[in-house]
């Protein structure tokens, strides 16, 4: 079968020993991240950015991946022992995890949750691998004005979920669209807001950009307050989850993971999401809803799986079609077009070693991370009791080691610290940077799909909405906008709260 | 009336006028052949309008139920930035290992003060360690600085 050959190609590039290192570190850094408050997925995987420049695209993809999905495991160990989430994913699963926790029942929330991580993760990489062939033949469709427009709806969708006002977080994606502008015109060459510095004609880059709105800004925000921490001090014995665990959870994984694989293809969509509506569902579904909350182990099984399928999901909308879907995605979209690899439907053919080379790692990543979590749970917690005060710094200089390696410019550090303090005042402020970093990425190529479509059109709008996909796209897109004016749907929203980016 | 929101919207303001202006200035061009200043202007005005949003939204709407500043404390945070631009000068003079150890015996002094010791000889660890992972093993290039260092 021609699938089966490819995914062995693929696990032959994945089980290189560089990719496989590679692959390692990631998901080892993946869940350290996961499992330390205060420094979340984006940040992380904008830390080592520059790290992956040197090394192979194939390297750098596996390797930013792991730090992703890795996360999402790591971020339950906080969740249940300190009631502290590691990362917003894993906001849920404090619900009931350190419910369990207290009831001396870490030890199977621990291990369910990892259970669930695996399954919810490898069920999403098959339904990757599944669908991405034939979505991308669909994707080849797609012209200037369908990639306008997609990406459109993906920054809209992203905002309409943005915590908060809809009218500051597109304030923010305007703004990043102005600062993916900066530099010299794609088509005429010309220099736009580069303000007569030379620093500024290549545009400013996506790495001080991202390091300063959530390595610094998390380090300021941090700070600010007084964080106090107390880990439970119960030893963990007995990770495995009893018969009558696995009775009970294991349809709450297969369904979170059905949930999550399914929202993470959405754009705008991702594990954060997925979490929250998988433990809606299951206390809908439950038959005794009112243990929700008390330590029900469906609680922590189904948003753990939801959140790792979360993140196989959303690789499709990248791989297949060139679109992130996400913040984390867009980070990833960025360290593609470094290695000159240009995601999409061509990304299949052109570059195939590439393609199922990051999907079988993602199956050896997960492999490798239920051996880290489960047994390796005792040394996380150890990592726990290392103080902020003590790591801030270390932080720091990761990423001014990070932003100064890409170009060799202190003009870069100085773009740094200020998208730092921009990013603390944001987050005090309440306006997302989510819809900013995805703009950004997104409005270069925004703008030259829509110059290329009005070219094409010769100067008529209406081609947006003559194409069929293009129309669903902008109409879904105005509806999203525009609901918040209907009070009911308006109200609908404001449950779904959610912090996309850290 | 929601003050810090009616300070951002009117910084957002004066910012979208600024790109409506560079936009112009740049030339819109034509719909069947749009210029250089074509998607800045239009997302310029944007901005405004969506300024103009959150400016009436913070004019009529209550104001913020926890204070925002509570708790803040400021004087870690501008000492910490003050820092990080020091570090951004000093560190092609003097070249990576000794400002990294200046800015690391800094931080850990600051928001929760260690005793001396430990803040020395953490600096020195930390940027040595960071030396030999970075410049040697990831071949990063970081400046020797003026002492020939680093």
């Amino acid at each position: 079968m021609d699938l089966l050959a490819q995914i062995g190609a693929g696990f032959a590039v994945a089980l290189q020993p560089a990719n496989l290192m590679y692959c390692f570190i990631g998901v080892f850094i993946g869940t350290l991240i996961g499992v330390l408050p205060g420094i979340g997925p984006v940040g992380a995987m904008s830390l080592l950015f520059p790290v992956t420049f040197k090394s192979s695209p194939e390297a750098a993809i596996i390797m930013l991946a792991g730090i992703y999905y890795g996360a999402m495991y790591g971020g339950s160990t906080t969740s249940i022992l300190v009631n502290i989430p590691g990362e917003a994913a894993s906001v849920v699963t404090c619900l009931d995890g350190y419910q369990m926790a207290r009831k001396g029942r870490a030890g199977p929330a621990l291990g369910i949750s990892a259970i669930g991580s695996f399954v919810g993760g490898t069920l999403s990489i098959l339904g990757l691998m599944l669908l991405a062939p034939p979505l991308s033949q669909f994707a080849i469709q797609f012209g200037p004005p369908e990639y306008f427009s997609l990406m459109v709806l993906g920054l809209t969708i992203l905002v309409y979920l943005a915590h908060g006002s809809m009218a500051k977080a597109l304030l923010m994606a305007a703004v990043g669209v102005v600062l993916g502008l900066v530099g010299l015109d794609s088509i005429n060459a010309r220099p736009r807001l580069t303000f007569d510095r030379l620093e500024l004609v290549d545009g400013i880059g996506l790495v001080p950009i991202v390091m300063g709105l959530f390595g610094i800004g998390e380090v300021l925000l941090n700070l600010e307050q007084a964080l106090r921490r107390d880990v439970f001090q119960t030893r963990i014995t007995g990770l495995l989850p009893t018969a009558r665990d696995w009775v009970e959870a294991r349809w709450p994984i297969v369904r979170g993971s059905l949930v999550g694989f399914l929202l993470g293809i959405l754009p705008g969509g991702g594990a954060v999401i997925s979490s929250f509506l998988s433990y809606a569902l299951e206390k809908r579904l439950s038959r005794r809803p009112e243990r929700f909350g008390q330590g029900a182990i469906e609680g922590v099984a189904a948003p753990e799986a939801a959140n790792n399928a979360a993140t196989g999901g959303a690789f499709i909308p990248l791989m297949t079609l060139g679109v992130p879907p996400n913040v984390i995605m867009a980070l990833l979209l960025g360290a593609f077009m470094v290695h000159g690899v240009q995601p999409g439907p061509l990304l299949m053919t052109q570059n195939p070693g590439l393609f199922w080379g990051v999907i079988a790692s993602m199956y050896i990543g997960n492999a490798m991370l239920l051996v880290l979590n489960l047994p390796l749970i005792g040394m996380w917690v150890q990592v726990l009791k290392v103080p902020y005060r003590i790591l801030f710094p270390l932080i720091l200089l990761f990423c001014l080691i990070g932003v100064y390696s890409v170009g060799n410019a202190v003009f870069d550090i100085h773009v740094m610290i200020a998208f730092g303090v921009i990013g603390y005042l944001m987050k005090k402020l309440d306006y997302e940077p989510a819809p900013l970093v995805l703009a950004f990425v997104l409005g270069p190529l925004l703008e030259n799909n829509l110059r290329k479509s009005l070219i094409l059109s010769q100067g008529g709008f209406s081609i947006f909405f003559t194409r069929p996909i293009s129309a669903a796209c902008l109409v879904l897109a105005l509806a999203l906008l525009l609901s918040p004016l209907l009070p009911s749907l308006g109200r609908k929203r404001e449950e779904i709260a959610m912090e996309e980016a850290t | 009336m929601n003050r810090a929101d009616v300070a951002s919207s009117l910084v957002g303001l004066a910012l979208g006028a600024g790109v409506m202006h560079a936009g112009w200035d740049l030339e819109l061009g034509a719909p069947s052949d749009p210029g250089s200043g074509f998607v800045l202007f239009w997302v310029g005005v944007a901005m405004v309008g969506l300024s103009a949003i959150v400016l009436v939204n913070g004019v009529r709407g209550p104001a913020p139920s926890r204070p925002l500043w509570r708790g803040a404390r400021w004087s870690k945070i501008v000492a910490v930035v003050a820092a990080l631009v020091a570090y951004a000068w000093l560190l092609e003079r003097l070249g990576f290992v000794l400002t990294t150890v200046l800015l690391l015996v800094f931080l850990f002094k600051v928001v929760e003060p260690q005793r001396w010791w430990v803040a020395l000889t953490g600096a020195v660890a930390s940027a040595l360690i960071a030396y030999v992972i970075f410049k040697m093993w990831l071949g990063a290039q970081l400046p020797a600085g003026v002492l020939g260092i680093g």
